[in-house]
């Protein structure tokens, strides 16, 4: 969270984070170039440099796509989430290497124009074994392009959240683009069957991955409070709340989070402002609602955000009576102070 | 993540569990059984015994080897740097060089050793061309 906009918001975190991703790279990119050299010593230069980084770039795109669907089903893998965009900006630089060489070795060598020759070499888009699978890796590559150059808090803020993530979504489209660019590339004269095993271990984990995840919060939010009475409904007993954390209950369209504080109950939106991450898996520091993503905070009582910082989130009304929690599902507007409700030991 | 994203993440799951498998599927079993490429790169045969001629560069030694008897041929290729085109075609020719009607002996690619059998050819004709197909030029001509 910043005032202003910088290049990257370095710190602490974000460095151990971003040397661990370099050196996870530097160790794959030089195991598999050494182990090119033992078995395979007669690969060219531009060949193992355009494999390594394929294989490379497809293992990251893997793991991005596993972590949010992980740190759905486990909190423990929160701090992957926590600088995503950087894993995902570092696989589009690989992907990029591999995309260059891939049309410096098969494109430039002739008389046209090495994009036109992507597109023009090969045209049997009616058979799948002689696809140009080479056009598929282009627009998926494309996609990433577009993702890496807008992962920032600028575009976020200026696309506006709606459009940024719509973009960012196309993510899937470039998963799908990218799996059938290995099947229909490499796998069709590659006769080694790991590639294609690894290709199906990873579509398989990541739907599982997503499927879980996914119905695990359909799951959540099918849970319904039968108590209602004067638009309040009973959702919990107090010591269901743990201090300084939240609870989440879906009582209408959207997820609200009754936080405990300093003997009292507040309520606010479950979404934060910056990227819709879920603020009742964070915790209280400093006085704050913390968001569990990238560290967005807002005040309990009004759901805004500390000056000088000006985002804010609805409120709600919650009540205590004998011990059991009470909450109204209908929004203040962002922003709108409430009390909160305190909590009166029985 | 707001509802609709969370229904939009799980509606295109479920889709993606339809048609990953259906691509990975379709795509593997359009695999050709023999692929093209290796019609050019049969196992590497061992070499004759009797080297009959050398000619060395910087680049690459060619040696042509026959058995004691002389009744079998073999053309050996030893690349000792990269070559300049992906890959290249060896063909046997006339005098002049011409591949339009000549003889294909095997395929080589930048860098590695690679022997071709040869026909028993009663003229005596010991002229390849390296002829790199991709952009129609000959890369060297060979005259043993």
């Amino acid at each position: 969270m910043g005032v202003s906009y910088q290049a990257v918001g370095w710190n602490r975190q974000k460095k151990i984070y971003d040397w661990l991703i370099f050196a996870f790279c530097a160790l794959y990119l030089s195991t598999f170039v050494g182990l090119t050299v033992v078995f395979n010593a007669d690969y060219t230069f531009e060949t193992v440099l355009i494999r390594s980084t394929s294989t490379l770039a497809v293992l990251l795109l893997h793991i991005i796509l596993s972590i949010g669907p992980l740190s759905r089903i486990n909190r423990k893998f929160l701090p992957l989430l926590y600088n995503r965009r950087h894993l995902g900006v570092t696989m589009f630089f690989v992907a990029a290497i591999h995309g260059t060489f891939g049309i410096l070795q098969f494109h430039s060598l002739g008389n046209v124009n090495p994009f036109v020759s992507l597109f023009t070499s090969n045209t049997n888009y009616g058979s799948l074994t002689d696809f140009p699978f080479q056009a598929l890796g282009f627009f998926a590559l494309l996609i990433f392009f577009l993702m890496a150059i807008t992962s920032h808090d600028f575009w976020l803020h200026n696309l506006s959240p709606r459009v940024w993530k719509t973009l960012h979504m196309f993510v899937y489209v470039a998963y799908f683009l990218v799996v059938m660019h290995v099947m229909l590339g490499v796998i069709q004269y590659e006769t080694n069957p790991v590639f294609v095993l690894i290709m199906v271990i990873g579509s398989f984990t990541l739907i599982c991955l997503h499927m879980i995840a996914g119905f695990k919060e359909v799951k959540k939010d099918k849970v319904i409070s039968m108590m209602t009475e004067n638009g309040f409904s009973k959702v919990c007993v107090v010591d269901d709340i743990e201090e300084n954390r939240a609870k989440i209950f879906c009582l209408d369209k959207e997820r609200i989070a009754v936080f405990k504080v300093d003997g009292k109950l507040f309520a606010i939106s479950n979404v934060c402002k910056h990227q819709n991450g879920p603020l009742g898996e964070g915790k209280v520091i400093d006085g704050c609602i913390t968001c569990p993503w990238h560290g967005y905070q807002y005040l309990p009582r009004n759901g805004q955000s500390p000056p000088p910082f000006k985002e804010k989130v609805s409120t709600y009304d919650v009540k205590v009576i004998n011990d059991q929690v009470w909450l109204n599902p209908n929004p203040y507007p962002e922003g709108t102070e409430r009390a909160g409700a305190p909590i009166i030991a029985p | 993540m707001i509802r609709p994203l969370r229904r939009i993440h799980l509606r295109t799951w479920s889709l993606f569990a339809v048609l990953l498998p259906v691509g990975i599927i379709s795509a593997w079993l359009s695999v050709p059984s023999l692929p093209a490429y290796k019609l050019f790169q049969p196992v590497q045969a061992e070499p004759l015994p009797v080297v009959v001629r050398t000619i060395k560069t910087e680049d690459h030694i060619i040696n042509l080897r026959s058995d004691a008897s002389h009744h079998s041929y073999q053309l050996e290729w030893i690349n000792i740097t990269a070559l300049s085109a992906p890959s290249a075609l060896i063909y046997r020719t006339k005098n002049n060089g011409d591949v339009e009607n000549a003889e294909i002996i095997g395929r080589i690619d930048p860098r590695g050793l690679y022997r071709f059998s040869l026909k028993n050819d009663t003229t005596g004709n010991s002229h390849f061309v390296v002829y790199d197909i991709i952009h129609h030029r000959v890369i060297e001509k060979i005259n043993f």
